[in-house]
C-alpha cells in the first residue's frame, strides 16, 4: 500500500485500529473478571492501566505515516475556517494575489500561445522551418531552385512546403486591398487542412499552365463576400487577373508562419498574377519563399539539418552564385506561431514588469500579514501554552497561507482568461488561438500561488512562530519593497505616456499631412531598372501637371508608410552613430518639407553626392562645415545639410539620416510622393485615374501619410496602454499595502496616541511621530526604484522612447504622484484614530 | 497514569523481542504482550501505548502481515505474521544483539583498570 490508498482506506484502517485495541482491551477485562472482579472494576482497572486510548492510537496514526498528509487537510480546513472568520482580510488578500498572479498568467498565456503551444495541424512535431544562414547572412528566405533540389533530393524529409507573402492585391474593383500568399499545392493536405466548402490544392495545381485558381480565407469569404454559399466554380480578379475560387479554408485553419493571408494562390502561378516575376524560374530571385519540412520518421531536427547541409555543398556546384560561403542549414520547429528565436526578447521586456508586479502584490501581503499577525498574537501563544510544536504552528500558518496562495491562482484564472479573450478579440489575432488556459498555464499559475504564498508568506510567519514583539524592520523592509517596485511600474508607464505623447504632439522634422506615397510595386512585377526608371519619370511628369499638386518625387524609404527600414551604423571616436540611409530625388526635402540648412539639394541624374542631416554633421564634424567634405572612404562628396527628421522611426531621436540620389538599381524599389496644395482628399481621383493609366499591368498601392501616421501612433499608445495598466496594477496595490501597515502601525499605538490628545498634543505632531518610522523605507525605495528605472530605461530606450530615458517630468511627476497617493493612503487610518473615544481606549488597556 | 515498567527497553529491542514472538506463528496483540511478559517471567510489561504503535510501523515497512481471523473464544482479532523480509530482519537483529552483549559483557566484566 503505498501513502495514498492508505489515505484513501484511511476510514477503514481506523475501524480496523479501533477493533484491534478494542479486543486487547476486552480480553483484559476478561480476564480480571474471570480472577474475580466485577465487570464494572474490572474495566476501571484496565482503562487505568491502558492510559489514554486516544494516544496510543495518534500513535499508531503516525507510525503508519499518513499523519502527515490527514493533518495537512487538518491544517487546511482550519486554514479556510480562519480565513472566513476575517473576510475584509481575505478577500482583500485574494484580490491582491489574483491581481498580482494574473498579470503573470496573462502574460505567460500569451507566450504560451505564440511560442509554447502548437499550432493546429496535422502532426506538428514533425513540421520544421527551414533556413539558410552563413556567418554573415541571415535571410528568411531560400531561392526557388535550392529548395527543389531539397525536395528531390533530401531523404530526411518527407515533405516539402513553401509559402511566399505577395503585396496587397485588389480584389474585383474593391479600394481595400487583400493579403495573399502563395503556397505549394501540398501546403494544405500536409498540414492536414479541410476545406469548409470546395476543396483546396491539390497535385493539379503544381503547373504553371493550369487555370489560375485560389482559396479563399474563411474570414474573407465571410466578411468581404457574404458569406456567399455558391462562391466555389466563381471567378474573382486579383490584381485585375481572372483566378476561379476552388475552395474555402476553414475558420481554424493555422497558416505557418504568424501570417493569416486573406487568400491562397499557387506558388507555381507566382507570374501569372505577379506579371513579370519570376521566383520560380530565375535562382537568383531575391524574393522570400520561406521552407518548411516534415520530417520523416524518426528523423532528428539535427539529422536533417546534417543532411541538408551535405545537399547545399553539392547545389554550390550547380548555382556557385546562389549558395553562400560557409553557408549551413537551420532546420527549426516549425508549427509554432512565433519561433523560439523570436521568444526572448519579448519575454525580456515583459518577463521583468510581470513580476514586479507579482512582487508588489506579495509584499503588500507579506505587510498585511504582519499586521495580522498582532492580532494572532493571543491566539498563537494559546497553541504554544497548550503544548503545540513550532514546527507544528508553523506549519499551519503556512498551510494558511499556502491556501490563500492557490486561492489567489483559482482567482486569477478566470481574470487572465477574461482580459486574454478581450485582448484577443481586440487584435484580431487567428481565430484557432483560443483563451482558454491548457496544462501549461494551470501549471505555472498554480506554481505562482506557490511562489506568492512562499514570497508573501515566509517572513511573517517567521516572525508570528519566534514571537517577536518587534516587526519594525521588517515593516520597513516590506514598505521598502513595494514602493521601490511600483516607483519603477509607474516611472515606466510616465516615461510611455510622455514618449506618446511626445509622437503625437511634436514636430516629426516633416510635413506628411498633404503628402500621398504612390508605391507601384515595380519590384515584383520583375521591372528592369531602365523600364522602371521610364515609368517613374512619366508618371512623375503626368502628376506635376495635376492641378493642386504643389511638388512630386521619389524616394526609396518613403517616411511613415515604408515596410523596411534600412539602417547602417558608423564609428566615431568610439561611439556608434545610427544612420539611417536613403535614395532621394531631387525634389524630395522640399515636398517633405525638410528644410535645407546649408549647401544645396541634388541636380538630376546626379552622382557621388550625399546629403547629411544636421544631426548627423554634428556627431560626424562636430564644428566644422560639413559641404564639400568625403563620405567616409567613398568618393561621395557631401553637398548640403537638412534638418532632422524623425522620418524612419517616429520614436527615435537618436537616429540621423543621409540621402543619396538614386542608382540605377534603385529604380524599381521606388515610391512616388505627390504633395497637394490643400487636403490631399482632395487630389485623390486624379492621382488614381494617372496611376491607373500609366501601366496598365501594375496596381500601385496610393497611402496619405497620415494613414502611416496614425499606425505608428497606434503602436505606440497600445504598448503604453499596457504598461499604464501595468502600473495603475502597481499603484492600486501599493496604496492597499501601505493602508495595512498604516492601519496596523496605528493600531499598535493607539494608547499612545489616545494619551497625547489627551494630554492636548498637536495632531500634526502625532502624525509625523507616527509616520516617522515609514520615512526612511519610503526613500530608499524611491531612490532604488529610480536607479533601477534608470538602469531599465537605458536597455528599452531604443525602442520605446521618443524622450530621454532620463526625463526629470516623468521621474518628478511619478515620485510625486506615489509620495501624494502613499501620504493620502497614511492619513486615513490615523485620522481614524483621532476619532477615537479616548476614554475608552484608555480604560480598555 | 500507565504502569512502568520493570526496566527500560533499550532502544530498538522492542522491535526485536516482538518479531522473535511472532516468529513462533501467527498471533495478535494482547498474546504477544502476554507471551513476552510470561517468557520474561513477569520481569517485563508491554504497554499498549509501545506495542500497537511498534506493530504498526513493523507492518508499514513489511516486516510484518496482518490478517484479521475468530480467536478460540470466537472474536476476531488482527493476527500478525513475519513476511521473508520480517525473517531476515530477525536474524540480523538477534546476531547484532548477540554480538552486542557478548561486547558489553566482556567489558563489564573485565577488572576495572586491567589492561588485557
Amino acid at each position: 500500500m503505498n501513502w495514498l490508498q492508505r489515505l484513501i482506506r484511511t476510514a477503514r484502517m481506523e475501524k480496523e485500529l479501533d477493533a484491534e485495541l478494542r479486543f486487547h482491551f476486552e480480553t483484559l477485562v476478561a480476564e480480571k473478571m474471570q480472577a474475580g472482579q466485577t465487570e464494572g472494576e474490572a474495566r476501571r482497572a484496565t482503562r487505568h492501566q491502558f492510559g489514554g486510548l486516544d494516544q496510543v492510537k495518534e500513535d499508531c496514526r503516525e507510525s503508519r505515516g499518513t499523519l502527515w498528509l490527514v493533518s495537512i487537510l487538518q491544517d487546511l480546513r482550519f486554514g479556510a475556517r480562519i480565513l472566513a472568520r476575517s473576510p475584509g482580510f481575505s478577500v482583500t488578500a485574494i484580490v491582491v494575489l489574483a491581481l498580482g498572479i494574473g498579470v503573470c498568467t496573462l502574460a505567460f498565456s500569451l507566450y504560451n500561445i505564440a511560442t509554447l503551444q502548437s499550432i493546429p495541424v496535422r502532426d506538428p512535431a514533425t513540421v520544421v522551418r527551414i533556413q539558410r544562414r552563413s556567418p554573415a547572412n541571415i535571410t528568411p528566405g531560400i531561392p526557388y531552385a535550392s529548395i527543389a533540389y531539397y525536395r528531390d533530393n533530401a531523404k530526411s524529409l518527407s515533405a516539402v512546403m513553401e509559402t511566399m507573402g505577395a503585396p496587397p492585391l485588389v480584389l474585383n474593383q474593391d479600394e481595400k486591398r487583400v493579403s495573399a500568399a502563395f503556397v505549394s499545392s501540398n501546403y494544405f493536405s500536409e498540414l492536414g487542412a479541410a476545406a469548409a466548402t470546395g476543396r483546396l490544392f491539390d497535385a493539379a495545381h503544381d503547373d504553371a499552365a493550369s487555370a489560375p485558381v485560389c482559396i479563399l480565407s474563411y474570414r474573407l469569404w465571410q466578411q468581404r463576400l457574404d458569406g456567399d454559399p455558391s462562391i466555389v466554380g466563381k471567378s474573382i480578379r486579383l490584381g485585375g487577373k481572372p483566378a476561379t475560387v476552388i475552395g474555402v479554408a476553414r475558420e481554424k485553419f493555422a497558416s505557418l508562419g504568424a501570417d493569416s493571408p486573406d487568400l491562397w494562390l499557387p506558388l507555381l502561378q507566382h507570374s501569372y498574377f505577379i506579371a513579370g516575376s519570376k521566383p520560380i524560374t530565375d535562382p537568383d530571385f531575391e524574393g522570400l519563399i520561406a521552407m518548411w519540412g516534415r520530417l520523416a520518421p524518426g528523423v532528428t531536427s539535427a539529422a536533417a539539418a546534417q543532411e541538408l547541409l551535405a545537399l547545399t555543398n553539392q547545389l554550390r556546384k550547380i548555382y556557385p552564385t546562389v549558395i553562400w560561403d560557409h553557408e549551413y542549414i537551420v532546420v527549426t520547429p516549425g508549427a509554432h506561431y512565433l519561433s523560439f528565436d523570436d521568444g526572448p526578447p519579448i519575454l525580456a521586456y515583459v518577463g521583468p514588469l510581470v513580476f514586479l508586479i507579482l512582487a508588489i502584490a506579495c509584499a503588500n501581503l507579506g505587510g498585511l500579514l504582519l499586521a495580522r499577525g498582532a492580532n494572532r498574537q493571543r491566539e498563537i501563544q494559546l497553541r504554544f501554552d497548550l503544548g503545540a510544536g513550532k514546527i507544528r504552528v508553523f506549519r499551519q500558518l503556512l498551510t494558511e497561507n499556502l491556501l490563500l496562495g492557490l486561492l489567489g491562482s483559482v482567482a486569477a484564472l478566470p481574470l487572465s482568461y477574461l482580459v486574454l479573450r478581450i485582448v484577443l478579440a481586440y487584435t484580431s489575432a487567428p481565430s484557432w488561438m483560443s483563451a482558454l488556459p491548457d496544462w501549461r498555464v494551470f501549471l505555472f499559475t498554480t506554481a505562482m500561488g506557490f511562489l506568492a504564498a512562499i514570497l508573501f508568506g515566509l517572513l511573517p510567519t517567521i516572525q508570528m512562530v519566534r514571537r517577536k514583539k518587534n516587526r519594525a524592520f521588517w515593516h520597513q523592509v516590506v514598505v521598502c519593497a513595494q514602493v521601490g517596485a511600483s516607483c519603477v511600474l509607474i516611472i515606466l508607464a510616465g516615461l510611455l505616456v510622455r514618449a506618446t505623447l511626445h509622437t503625437l504632439y511634436s514636430d516629426p522634422g516633416f510635413g506628411y499631412e498633404q503628402v500621398l506615397a504612390i508605391d507601384p510595386g515595380m519590384g515584383e512585377h520583375g521591372f528592369a531598372p531602365a523600364h522602371a526608371q521610364a515609368y517613374l519619370d512619366q508618371l512623375q511628369n503626368r502628376l506635376r501637371s495635376v492641378p493642386g499638386v504643389t511638388t512630386v518625387s521619389v524616394a526609396m524609404s518613403p517616411p511613415l508608410v515604408n515596410t523596411m527600414i534600412m539602417s547602417t551604423s558608423i564609428e566615431v571616436d568610439g561611439h556608434r552613430i545610427l544612420i539611417y540611409p536613403n535614395w532621394v530625388g531631387p525634389d524630395f526635402f522640399q515636398t517633405m518639407r525638410i528644410p535645407l540648412l546649408r549647401g544645396r539639394t541634388f541636380h538630376n541624374g546626379e552622382k557621388n553626392a550625399v546629403i547629411v542631416s544636421e544631426s548627423l554633421a554634428r556627431q560626424r564634424w562636430p564644428g566644422e562645415d560639413p559641404v564639400g567634405k568625403l563620405w567616409e572612404k567613398s568618393n561621395n562628396v557631401v553637398i548640403g545639410v537638412v534638418g532632422n527628421t524623425r522620418a524612419m522611426e517616429l520614436n527615435n531621436t537618436d537616429a540621423t539620416e543621409m540621402y543619396y540620389p538614386p542608382a540605377a538599381d534603385n529604380f524599381p524599389g521606388m515610391t512616388v510622393l505627390v504633395r497637394a496644395a490643400g487636403d490631399p482628399n482632395t487630389i485623390m481621383p486624379t492621382v488614381k485615374a494617372i496611376v491607373a493609366s500609366v501601366d496598365t499591368g501594375l496596381y500601385p498601392t496610393i497611402t496619405p501619410l497620415t494613414t502611416g501616421f496614425r499606425k505608428n501612433v497606434a503602436q505606440a499608445e497600445q504598448f503604453t496602454t499596457i504598461v499604464s495598466l501595468l502600473g495603475s496594477v502597481a499603484m492600486f496595490l501599493a496604496v492597499v499595502g501601505l493602508l495595512g501597515l498604516v492601519s496596523y502601525a496605528v493600531s499598535q499605538r493607539t494608547k499612545e496616541i489616545a494619551i497625547r490628545l489627551a494630554v492636548g498634543a498637536n495632531r500634526a505632531e502625532i502624525f509625523t511621530s507616527v509616520l516617522r518610522r515609514f520615512a526612511w523605507p519610503v526613500f530608499i525605495g524611491l531612490a532604488s526604484g529610480v536607479a533601477i528605472t534608470a538602469g531599465l530605461s537605458q536597455i528599452l530606450r531604443r525602442g520605446l522612447y521618443g524622450i530621454s530615458g532620463l526625463d526629470p517630468i516623468s521621474y518628478i511627476g511619478a515620485m510625486a504622484l506615489l509620495i501624494a497617493i502613499l501620504v493620502a493612503g497614511a492619513m486615513l487610518p490615523i485620522r481614524r484614530a483621532f476619532e477615537l473615544d479616548i476614554a475608552r481606549i484608555l480604560q480598555s488597556e | 497514569m500507565p504502569i512502568p515498567s520493570k526496566f527500560d527497553l533499550p532502544q530498538g529491542t522492542l522491535d526485536l523481542l516482538i518479531l522473535r514472538v511472532v516468529a513462533l506463528g501467527p498471533i495478535h496483540g494482547y498474546a504477544i504482550a502476554q507471551r513476552i511478559q510470561m517468557i520474561s517471567k513477569d520481569a517485563l510489561q508491554i504497554q499498549q501505548g509501545s506495542l500497537y504503535p511498534a506493530l504498526h510501523r513493523l507492518e508499514n515497512k513489511k516486516i510484518l502481515v496482518a490478517e484479521w481471523r475468530p480467536t478460540d473464544t470466537g472474536r476476531d482479532a488482527k493476527f500478525y505474521r513475519l513476511t521473508a523480509l520480517g525473517r531476515t530482519q530477525l536474524r540480523t537483529e538477534t546476531e547484532s544483539w548477540e554480538r552486542l552483549t557478548e561486547v558489553v559483557a566482556m567489558i563489564l566484566q573485565n577488572p576495572l583498570g586491567e589492561a588485557p
